[in-house]
Protein backbone atom coordinates (compact mmCIF):
# COMPACT_ATOMS: atom_id res chain seq x y z
CA UNK A 1 0.00 0.00 0.00
CA UNK A 2 1.77 3.26 -1.04
CA UNK A 3 1.30 6.20 1.08
CA UNK A 4 1.34 9.66 0.40
CA UNK A 5 4.55 10.05 3.10
CA UNK A 6 6.02 7.37 1.47
CA UNK A 7 6.68 8.28 -2.29
CA UNK A 8 7.67 5.18 -4.26
CA UNK A 9 9.91 5.89 -7.33
CA UNK A 10 8.31 2.68 -9.12
CA UNK A 11 4.88 4.60 -9.37
CA UNK A 12 3.68 7.40 -11.96
CA UNK A 13 4.92 10.66 -10.59
CA UNK A 14 6.70 11.64 -7.67
CA UNK A 15 4.38 12.91 -5.80
CA UNK A 16 4.26 12.57 -1.95
CA UNK A 17 0.44 13.02 -2.12
CA UNK A 18 -1.98 12.59 -4.13
CA UNK A 19 -2.62 15.42 -6.49
CA UNK A 20 -5.51 17.72 -6.52
CA UNK A 21 -8.13 18.48 -9.44
CA UNK A 22 -7.01 21.09 -10.97
CA UNK A 23 -3.23 20.13 -11.10
CA UNK A 24 -1.02 18.88 -13.82
CA UNK A 25 1.09 16.89 -12.16
CA UNK A 26 4.75 16.20 -14.07
CA UNK A 27 3.62 12.20 -15.45
CA UNK A 28 1.02 14.27 -16.99
CA UNK A 29 3.26 15.60 -19.68
CA UNK A 30 4.62 11.75 -20.14
CA UNK A 31 3.96 8.99 -21.99
CA UNK A 32 1.45 6.83 -20.22
CA UNK A 33 3.53 3.86 -18.83
CA UNK A 34 0.47 1.28 -18.24
CA UNK A 35 -2.86 0.93 -19.18
CA UNK A 36 -3.36 0.84 -15.46
CA UNK A 37 -2.01 4.54 -15.09
CA UNK A 38 -4.43 5.48 -18.34
CA UNK A 39 -7.20 4.33 -16.50
CA UNK A 40 -6.58 6.19 -13.51
CA UNK A 41 -5.73 9.38 -15.28
CA UNK A 42 -9.07 8.62 -17.05
CA UNK A 43 -10.73 8.28 -13.55
CA UNK A 44 -9.41 11.23 -12.33
CA UNK A 45 -10.13 13.33 -15.52
CA UNK A 46 -13.78 12.24 -15.38
CA UNK A 47 -13.97 13.33 -11.58
CA UNK A 48 -12.43 16.49 -12.15
CA UNK A 49 -14.55 17.52 -15.08
CA UNK A 50 -17.47 16.33 -13.13
CA UNK A 51 -16.45 18.76 -10.14
CA UNK A 52 -16.18 21.58 -12.81
CA UNK A 53 -19.76 20.74 -13.68
CA UNK A 54 -21.18 20.76 -10.88
CA UNK A 55 -19.26 24.17 -9.61
CA UNK A 56 -20.30 25.58 -13.45
CA UNK A 57 -24.04 24.38 -12.69
CA UNK A 58 -24.41 26.17 -8.91
CA UNK A 59 -22.72 29.34 -10.45
CA UNK A 60 -25.15 29.50 -13.24
CA UNK A 61 -27.95 28.45 -11.04
CA UNK A 62 -27.11 31.75 -8.75
CA UNK A 63 -26.58 34.24 -11.86
CA UNK A 64 -30.09 32.96 -13.29
CA UNK A 65 -31.44 33.83 -9.87
CA UNK A 66 -30.43 36.91 -9.55
CA UNK A 67 -30.81 38.14 -13.67
CA UNK A 68 -34.70 37.12 -13.09
CA UNK A 69 -34.73 38.85 -9.65
CA UNK A 70 -33.43 42.16 -11.45
CA UNK A 71 -35.29 41.55 -14.86
CA UNK A 72 -38.35 41.00 -13.31
CA UNK A 73 -38.10 44.02 -10.92
CA UNK A 74 -36.59 46.74 -13.22
CA UNK A 75 -39.92 45.99 -15.52
CA UNK A 76 -42.58 45.95 -12.69
CA UNK A 77 -40.77 49.37 -11.48
CA UNK A 78 -40.76 50.92 -14.62
CA UNK A 79 -44.68 49.43 -15.71
CA UNK A 80 -46.58 51.48 -12.69
CA UNK A 81 -48.64 53.78 -13.82
CA UNK A 82 -48.40 57.45 -12.25
CA UNK A 83 -51.50 58.80 -10.67
CA UNK A 84 -53.03 61.42 -12.60
CA UNK A 85 -53.54 65.13 -11.66
CA UNK A 86 -57.15 65.57 -10.51
CA UNK A 87 -58.50 69.14 -9.31
CA UNK A 88 -60.37 68.90 -6.12
CA UNK A 89 -63.86 69.42 -6.20
CA UNK A 90 -65.50 72.84 -4.54
CA UNK A 91 -66.06 70.39 -1.34
CA UNK A 92 -63.42 68.92 -0.95
CA UNK A 93 -61.58 72.33 -1.65
CA UNK A 94 -63.79 74.52 0.79
CA UNK A 95 -63.11 71.43 3.81
CA UNK A 96 -59.07 71.49 3.51
CA UNK A 97 -58.92 75.76 3.22
CA UNK A 98 -61.72 75.87 5.71
CA UNK A 99 -60.18 74.41 8.85
CA UNK A 100 -61.26 76.23 12.02
CA UNK A 101 -58.20 78.24 13.89
CA UNK A 102 -59.23 76.74 17.42
CA UNK A 103 -58.93 73.27 15.56
CA UNK A 104 -55.02 74.14 14.95
CA UNK A 105 -54.68 75.19 17.89
CA UNK A 106 -56.61 72.67 19.66
CA UNK A 107 -54.62 69.88 17.56
CA UNK A 108 -50.67 71.52 18.83
CA UNK A 109 -52.50 69.82 22.73
CA UNK A 110 -52.28 66.53 21.28
CA UNK A 111 -49.84 64.08 21.02
CA UNK A 112 -48.91 64.47 17.55
CA UNK A 113 -47.91 67.80 18.01
CA UNK A 114 -44.83 66.84 20.40
CA UNK A 115 -42.92 65.28 17.36
CA UNK A 116 -42.96 67.73 14.71
CA UNK A 117 -39.68 68.27 13.03
CA UNK A 118 -38.90 72.09 13.60
CA UNK A 119 -38.19 74.20 11.17
CA UNK A 120 -34.70 76.29 10.58
CA UNK A 121 -34.66 79.69 11.62
CA UNK A 122 -32.12 81.73 9.67
CA UNK A 123 -30.91 85.12 9.23
CA UNK A 124 -31.35 86.50 6.19
CA UNK A 125 -32.20 89.80 4.18
CA UNK A 126 -36.22 89.83 3.94
CA UNK A 127 -37.29 87.64 1.00
CA UNK A 128 -39.82 89.32 -0.24
CA UNK A 129 -42.27 90.08 -3.28
CA UNK A 130 -44.57 92.98 -3.97
CA UNK A 131 -43.51 94.09 -1.05
CA UNK A 132 -44.74 91.42 0.81
CA UNK A 133 -42.88 88.69 2.48
CA UNK A 134 -42.67 86.10 0.26
CA UNK A 135 -42.90 82.01 0.75
CA UNK A 136 -41.14 80.29 -1.70
CA UNK A 137 -41.90 76.33 -2.38
CA UNK A 138 -40.07 74.12 -4.51
CA UNK A 139 -41.26 70.76 -4.51
CA UNK A 140 -42.02 67.68 -7.04
CA UNK A 141 -45.03 65.94 -7.37
CA UNK A 142 -42.95 62.60 -7.42
CA UNK A 143 -41.57 63.30 -3.79
CA UNK A 144 -43.20 61.36 -0.96
CA UNK A 145 -42.25 63.90 1.39
CA UNK A 146 -43.18 66.87 -0.23
CA UNK A 147 -45.96 64.86 -0.51
CA UNK A 148 -46.77 64.86 3.03
CA UNK A 149 -46.10 68.27 3.77
CA UNK A 150 -48.44 69.70 1.08
CA UNK A 151 -51.26 68.93 3.30
CA UNK A 152 -50.48 71.21 6.32
CA UNK A 153 -49.44 73.99 3.84
CA UNK A 154 -52.54 74.41 2.51
CA UNK A 155 -54.38 74.43 5.49
CA UNK A 156 -52.33 76.77 7.06
CA UNK A 157 -51.71 79.16 4.52
CA UNK A 158 -55.65 79.01 4.26
CA UNK A 159 -55.57 80.68 7.05
CA UNK A 160 -53.73 83.76 5.78
CA UNK A 161 -55.28 83.79 1.97
CA UNK A 162 -57.30 82.44 -0.67
CA UNK A 163 -56.43 79.06 -2.70
CA UNK A 164 -58.12 77.93 -6.16
CA UNK A 165 -57.23 75.32 -8.04
CA UNK A 166 -55.96 72.64 -6.09
CA UNK A 167 -55.15 69.12 -7.69
CA UNK A 168 -55.45 65.72 -5.73
CA UNK A 169 -52.18 63.54 -7.34
CA UNK A 170 -50.29 60.87 -6.12
CA UNK A 171 -46.14 60.94 -5.25
CA UNK A 172 -44.86 58.33 -7.70
CA UNK A 173 -45.65 54.82 -7.12
CA UNK A 174 -42.50 54.20 -6.55
CA UNK A 175 -41.79 56.82 -4.00
CA UNK A 176 -44.33 55.53 -1.49
CA UNK A 177 -47.46 56.53 -4.27
CA UNK A 178 -48.60 58.52 -1.14
CA UNK A 179 -52.25 60.85 -2.14
CA UNK A 180 -51.22 64.52 -1.62
CA UNK A 181 -52.61 67.28 -3.46
CA UNK A 182 -50.18 69.49 -5.95
CA UNK A 183 -49.58 73.00 -6.34
CA UNK A 184 -49.00 72.95 -9.73
CA UNK A 185 -52.13 74.74 -11.58
CA UNK A 186 -53.26 75.99 -8.40
CA UNK A 187 -53.11 80.43 -7.47
CA UNK A 188 -52.98 81.68 -4.44
CA UNK A 189 -53.86 85.51 -3.13
CA UNK A 190 -53.30 86.95 0.26
CA UNK A 191 -53.21 90.82 1.58
CA UNK A 192 -50.35 89.93 3.94
CA UNK A 193 -47.54 87.31 2.03
CA UNK A 194 -47.41 86.03 -1.19
CA UNK A 195 -46.57 82.36 -2.09
CA UNK A 196 -44.91 80.88 -5.03
CA UNK A 197 -44.75 77.55 -5.71
CA UNK A 198 -42.89 75.63 -8.06
CA UNK A 199 -43.25 71.60 -8.60
CA UNK A 200 -40.16 70.81 -10.71
CA UNK A 201 -41.13 67.13 -11.56
CA UNK A 202 -44.01 65.32 -12.05
CA UNK A 203 -44.77 61.84 -10.60
CA UNK A 204 -44.48 60.14 -14.16
CA UNK A 205 -41.39 58.27 -14.47
CA UNK A 206 -38.67 59.19 -17.34
CA UNK A 207 -35.45 57.44 -17.39
CA UNK A 208 -33.50 57.39 -14.26
CA UNK A 209 -35.94 60.60 -12.88
CA UNK A 210 -39.54 61.94 -13.84
CA UNK A 211 -40.89 64.29 -16.67
CA UNK A 212 -40.22 68.16 -16.15
CA UNK A 213 -43.13 70.17 -15.16
CA UNK A 214 -42.10 73.38 -13.87
CA UNK A 215 -38.98 75.12 -14.14
CA UNK A 216 -37.60 77.61 -10.82
CA UNK A 217 -36.02 80.60 -11.99
CA UNK A 218 -32.10 81.22 -11.81
CA UNK A 219 -32.85 83.42 -8.33
CA UNK A 220 -34.85 80.73 -7.25
CA UNK A 221 -32.41 78.24 -7.98
CA UNK A 222 -29.49 80.26 -6.25
CA UNK A 223 -31.47 80.30 -2.95
CA UNK A 224 -32.40 76.53 -3.30
CA UNK A 225 -29.08 75.62 -3.53
CA UNK A 226 -27.32 78.34 -1.45
CA UNK A 227 -29.35 77.35 1.76
CA UNK A 228 -29.86 73.94 1.45
CA UNK A 229 -26.54 73.27 0.09
CA UNK A 230 -27.74 70.98 -2.61
CA UNK A 231 -31.08 70.80 -5.15
CA UNK A 232 -33.56 68.03 -2.74
CA UNK A 233 -36.92 68.66 -1.87
CA UNK A 234 -39.03 70.16 -0.42
CA UNK A 235 -37.01 73.32 0.12
CA UNK A 236 -39.69 75.79 1.94
CA UNK A 237 -37.89 79.53 2.34
CA UNK A 238 -40.57 81.84 4.24
CA UNK A 239 -39.27 85.14 4.21
CA UNK A 240 -35.45 84.99 5.63
CA UNK A 241 -36.70 83.53 8.34
CA UNK A 242 -37.59 80.16 8.15
CA UNK A 243 -36.48 76.96 6.34
CA UNK A 244 -38.53 73.35 6.16
CA UNK A 245 -36.50 70.99 3.94
CA UNK A 246 -38.31 67.87 5.09
CA UNK A 247 -42.37 67.40 6.44
CA UNK A 248 -42.89 67.78 10.21
CA UNK A 249 -44.78 64.63 10.38
CA UNK A 250 -43.80 61.14 9.29
CA UNK A 251 -44.79 60.36 5.94
CA UNK A 252 -46.09 57.04 7.49
CA UNK A 253 -48.88 58.51 8.77
CA UNK A 254 -50.69 59.01 5.83
CA UNK A 255 -49.38 55.77 3.59
CA UNK A 256 -51.34 53.41 2.47
CA UNK A 257 -54.70 56.03 2.76
CA UNK A 258 -56.33 57.33 -0.02
CA UNK A 259 -57.31 61.17 -0.90
CA UNK A 260 -60.86 61.13 0.72
CA UNK A 261 -59.72 59.50 3.76
CA UNK A 262 -57.04 61.96 4.72
CA UNK A 263 -59.00 65.20 3.47
CA UNK A 264 -61.86 63.64 5.41
CA UNK A 265 -59.54 63.36 8.51
CA UNK A 266 -58.26 67.03 8.36
CA UNK A 267 -59.56 69.30 11.06
CA UNK A 268 -60.63 65.97 13.17
CA UNK A 269 -58.29 66.03 15.71
CA UNK A 270 -59.38 62.70 17.21
CA UNK A 271 -57.52 61.04 14.26
CA UNK A 272 -53.86 60.84 13.76
CA UNK A 273 -53.94 62.05 10.37
CA UNK A 274 -56.10 65.23 11.48
CA UNK A 275 -54.05 65.66 14.64
CA UNK A 276 -50.69 65.47 12.76
CA UNK A 277 -51.80 67.62 9.94
CA UNK A 278 -53.72 69.61 12.05
CA UNK A 279 -50.71 70.24 14.68
CA UNK A 280 -47.86 71.07 11.61
CA UNK A 281 -50.27 73.67 10.42
CA UNK A 282 -50.70 75.35 13.49
CA UNK A 283 -46.72 75.19 13.45
CA UNK A 284 -46.61 76.49 10.03
CA UNK A 285 -49.23 79.58 10.98
CA UNK A 286 -46.78 80.34 13.87
CA UNK A 287 -43.89 80.45 11.53
CA UNK A 288 -45.78 82.48 9.03
CA UNK A 289 -46.75 85.08 11.57
CA UNK A 290 -43.40 85.59 12.36
CA UNK A 291 -42.69 87.02 8.80
CA UNK A 292 -45.90 88.64 8.42
CA UNK A 293 -45.37 91.12 11.21
CA UNK A 294 -47.94 89.26 13.86
CA UNK A 295 -50.77 89.46 10.42
CA UNK A 296 -53.32 89.15 10.61
CA UNK A 297 -53.44 89.82 14.38
CA UNK A 298 -56.54 87.31 15.46
CA UNK A 299 -54.88 84.88 13.62
CA UNK A 300 -51.30 85.11 15.25
CA UNK A 301 -52.83 86.18 18.45
CA UNK A 302 -54.56 83.25 18.11
CA UNK A 303 -51.54 80.68 17.72
CA UNK A 304 -49.61 82.41 20.10
CA UNK A 305 -49.58 79.82 22.71
CA UNK A 306 -48.70 77.04 19.95
CA UNK A 307 -45.70 75.53 20.69
CA UNK A 308 -43.74 75.96 17.48
CA UNK A 309 -40.05 74.72 18.24
CA UNK A 310 -37.24 75.97 15.68
CA UNK A 311 -33.71 75.23 14.75
CA UNK A 312 -31.54 77.89 15.28
CA UNK A 313 -28.47 77.65 12.20
CA UNK A 314 -25.36 80.05 11.88
CA UNK A 315 -25.74 80.44 8.26
CA UNK A 316 -26.12 84.03 6.72
CA UNK A 317 -28.85 82.66 4.60
CA UNK A 318 -29.34 83.63 0.81
CA UNK A 319 -28.26 87.15 -0.47
CA UNK A 320 -30.62 90.01 -1.09
CA UNK A 321 -30.47 89.26 -4.75
CA UNK A 322 -32.34 86.58 -4.09
CA UNK A 323 -35.37 89.23 -3.25
CA UNK A 324 -37.73 90.10 -6.29
CA UNK B 1 12.32 11.47 10.51
CA UNK B 2 9.18 10.46 9.47
CA UNK B 3 7.73 13.66 10.77
CA UNK B 4 10.44 15.63 8.48
CA UNK B 5 9.19 13.91 5.23
CA UNK B 6 5.66 14.72 6.30
CA UNK B 7 6.40 18.08 6.51
CA UNK B 8 8.23 18.16 3.51
CA UNK B 9 5.07 16.77 1.61
CA UNK B 10 2.62 19.30 3.11
CA UNK B 11 5.18 21.56 2.22
CA UNK B 12 5.45 20.11 -1.53
CA UNK B 13 1.63 19.81 -1.55
CA UNK B 14 1.41 23.69 -0.82
CA UNK B 15 3.26 24.21 -3.58
CA UNK B 16 1.45 22.61 -6.21
CA UNK B 17 -2.10 24.22 -4.52
CA UNK B 18 -3.35 26.76 -6.76
CA UNK B 19 -3.08 30.47 -5.79
CA UNK B 20 -5.85 31.87 -7.37
CA UNK B 21 -8.70 30.88 -5.41
CA UNK B 22 -6.91 32.38 -1.53
CA UNK B 23 -5.99 35.93 -4.05
CA UNK B 24 -8.66 35.83 -5.42
CA UNK B 25 -10.94 35.12 -2.40
CA UNK B 26 -8.86 37.63 0.09
CA UNK B 27 -8.74 40.15 -2.83
CA UNK B 28 -12.89 40.07 -3.02
CA UNK B 29 -13.18 40.09 0.88
CA UNK B 30 -11.12 42.88 1.46
CA UNK B 31 -12.91 45.06 -1.20
CA UNK B 32 -16.37 43.45 0.77
CA UNK B 33 -15.43 44.59 3.68
CA UNK B 34 -13.92 48.19 2.67
CA UNK B 35 -17.55 48.29 1.17
CA UNK B 36 -19.37 47.19 4.08
CA UNK B 37 -17.40 49.99 6.44
CA UNK B 38 -18.18 52.57 4.56
CA UNK B 39 -21.76 51.65 4.41
CA UNK B 40 -21.82 50.92 8.28
CA UNK B 41 -20.45 54.59 8.72
CA UNK B 42 -22.89 55.99 6.42
CA UNK B 43 -25.25 54.17 8.15
CA UNK B 44 -24.35 55.58 11.41
CA UNK B 45 -23.19 59.17 10.75
CA UNK B 46 -25.85 60.01 7.66
CA UNK B 47 -28.07 63.21 7.29
CA UNK B 48 -30.87 62.37 9.14
CA UNK B 49 -32.80 65.39 7.47
CA UNK B 50 -35.27 63.59 5.30
CA UNK B 51 -35.25 65.06 1.86
CA UNK B 52 -36.22 63.74 -1.91
CA UNK B 53 -33.33 63.83 -4.26
CA UNK B 54 -33.39 66.74 -7.07
CA UNK B 55 -33.79 64.19 -10.02
CA UNK B 56 -35.91 61.40 -7.57
CA UNK B 57 -35.95 57.89 -9.30
CA UNK B 58 -34.20 54.28 -9.10
CA UNK B 59 -30.92 55.31 -7.81
CA UNK B 60 -31.37 56.36 -4.43
CA UNK B 61 -29.06 54.99 -1.47
CA UNK B 62 -30.27 57.13 1.20
CA UNK B 63 -33.75 55.70 0.67
CA UNK B 64 -32.56 52.22 0.93
CA UNK B 65 -29.96 52.98 3.77
CA UNK B 66 -32.47 54.15 5.64
CA UNK B 67 -35.20 51.77 4.81
CA UNK B 68 -36.64 49.22 7.49
CA UNK B 69 -34.67 46.62 5.07
CA UNK B 70 -31.39 48.50 6.08
CA UNK B 71 -31.82 46.24 9.69
CA UNK B 72 -32.39 42.68 10.12
CA UNK B 73 -33.72 42.01 14.06
CA UNK B 74 -32.49 45.63 14.46
CA UNK B 75 -29.31 44.86 13.40
CA UNK B 76 -27.75 46.93 10.58
CA UNK B 77 -27.49 45.00 7.51
CA UNK B 78 -24.30 47.51 6.83
CA UNK B 79 -22.52 45.72 10.08
CA UNK B 80 -23.81 41.69 9.08
CA UNK B 81 -21.83 42.39 5.78
CA UNK B 82 -18.72 43.57 7.99
CA UNK B 83 -19.13 40.35 9.74
CA UNK B 84 -20.01 38.42 7.01
CA UNK B 85 -16.55 39.81 5.01
CA UNK B 86 -14.79 39.67 7.90
CA UNK B 87 -15.52 36.05 8.33
CA UNK B 88 -14.78 35.34 5.06
CA UNK B 89 -11.81 37.03 4.54
CA UNK B 90 -10.35 34.07 7.11
CA UNK B 91 -11.99 31.45 4.96
CA UNK B 92 -10.53 32.62 2.25
CA UNK B 93 -7.15 32.98 3.89
CA UNK B 94 -4.52 30.52 2.23
CA UNK B 95 -4.06 28.37 5.20
CA UNK B 96 -7.68 27.68 5.03
CA UNK B 97 -7.29 26.83 1.24
CA UNK B 98 -4.65 24.64 1.86
CA UNK B 99 -6.75 22.77 4.68
CA UNK B 100 -8.13 19.28 3.66
CA UNK B 101 -10.38 20.06 6.64
CA UNK B 102 -13.65 18.93 5.15
CA UNK B 103 -15.67 20.93 7.91
CA UNK B 104 -13.81 24.03 6.92
CA UNK B 105 -14.34 23.59 3.14
CA UNK B 106 -17.87 22.90 3.47
CA UNK B 107 -18.26 25.37 5.78
CA UNK B 108 -16.74 28.16 3.25
CA UNK B 109 -19.13 27.19 0.23
CA UNK B 110 -21.89 27.60 2.70
CA UNK B 111 -20.67 30.73 4.28
CA UNK B 112 -20.71 32.27 0.46
CA UNK B 113 -23.84 30.69 0.13
CA UNK B 114 -25.52 32.73 2.79
CA UNK B 115 -23.53 35.68 1.31
CA UNK B 116 -25.07 35.03 -2.13
CA UNK B 117 -28.59 34.36 -0.74
CA UNK B 118 -28.56 37.76 1.35
CA UNK B 119 -27.67 39.27 -1.64
CA UNK B 120 -30.68 38.20 -3.76
CA UNK B 121 -32.83 39.19 -0.77
CA UNK B 122 -31.91 42.63 -0.43
CA UNK B 123 -32.08 42.46 -4.26
CA UNK B 124 -35.49 41.50 -4.05
CA UNK B 125 -35.62 44.19 -0.99
CA UNK B 126 -34.46 47.06 -3.19
CA UNK B 127 -36.78 46.22 -6.18
CA UNK B 128 -39.72 45.07 -5.34
CA UNK B 129 -39.82 46.60 -2.05
CA UNK B 130 -38.31 49.72 -1.78
CA UNK B 131 -38.40 50.81 -5.91
CA UNK B 132 -34.71 51.86 -5.39
CA UNK B 133 -31.05 50.88 -5.94
CA UNK B 134 -28.60 51.89 -3.91
CA UNK B 135 -24.81 51.71 -5.70
CA UNK B 136 -23.00 50.47 -2.68
CA UNK B 137 -24.98 48.10 -1.76
CA UNK B 138 -24.73 46.84 -5.59
CA UNK B 139 -21.35 47.17 -5.52
CA UNK B 140 -21.16 45.11 -2.06
CA UNK B 141 -23.92 42.20 -4.02
CA UNK B 142 -21.86 41.69 -6.80
CA UNK B 143 -18.57 40.62 -4.87
CA UNK B 144 -20.52 38.71 -2.67
CA UNK B 145 -22.00 36.47 -6.06
CA UNK B 146 -18.26 36.71 -7.40
CA UNK B 147 -17.28 35.18 -4.14
CA UNK B 148 -19.73 32.60 -4.12
CA UNK B 149 -18.61 31.61 -8.00
CA UNK B 150 -15.20 31.61 -7.00
CA UNK B 151 -15.48 29.49 -3.72
CA UNK B 152 -17.58 27.25 -5.44
CA UNK B 153 -14.65 26.83 -8.42
CA UNK B 154 -11.86 27.26 -6.24
CA UNK B 155 -13.69 24.06 -3.76
CA UNK B 156 -13.49 22.26 -6.81
CA UNK B 157 -9.71 22.36 -8.35
CA UNK B 158 -8.29 22.17 -4.76
CA UNK B 159 -10.39 18.67 -3.83
CA UNK B 160 -8.32 15.74 -3.74
CA UNK B 161 -7.83 13.70 -5.71
CA UNK B 162 -8.63 9.77 -4.95
CA UNK B 163 -5.84 7.63 -3.36
CA UNK B 164 -4.68 5.53 -6.28
CA UNK B 165 -5.88 2.18 -6.48
CA UNK B 166 -3.12 -0.43 -4.98
CA UNK B 167 -1.50 -1.92 -8.60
Amino acid sequence: MNSPSKPSPSREGSSPVPPRAGQKSRQQGRRPGSSAGQGRRARQSTLRRRRNIMAAMAVAAVVIVVAVVVAVGLSSSSSQKAAPRVPLTASQEAHLTGVPLSTLVAASDTSAASHLIPAYQINAPAYTSGGKPQILYIGAEFCPICATERWPMVVALSQFGTFSHLSQSRSAVRDGNLATLSFYGSSYTSQYLTFTAVETLTNVPKGNSYEPLQTPTPDQVRLWTGVLGSESYPFIYAGGKYVLDTYQYPATVIEGRDFAQIAGAVGDNSTTVGASIDASAAALVKYICGITGQQPAATCQAVAAVKATVTNVAQSGPSSSAND
Amino acid sequence: MSGTTETQSKSAEYNRLPRWPAIGGLTLSFLGFGIAAYLTYEHYTASTSLTCPAAGGMVNCLKVTTSGYSEISGVPVAVLGLIFFAVMSVLQSPRAWNSHWPALRVGRVVWSLVGVGTAVWLIYAELFKLDAICEWCTAVHAVSVLLFGLTVFGTAVTAEEPEPEPA
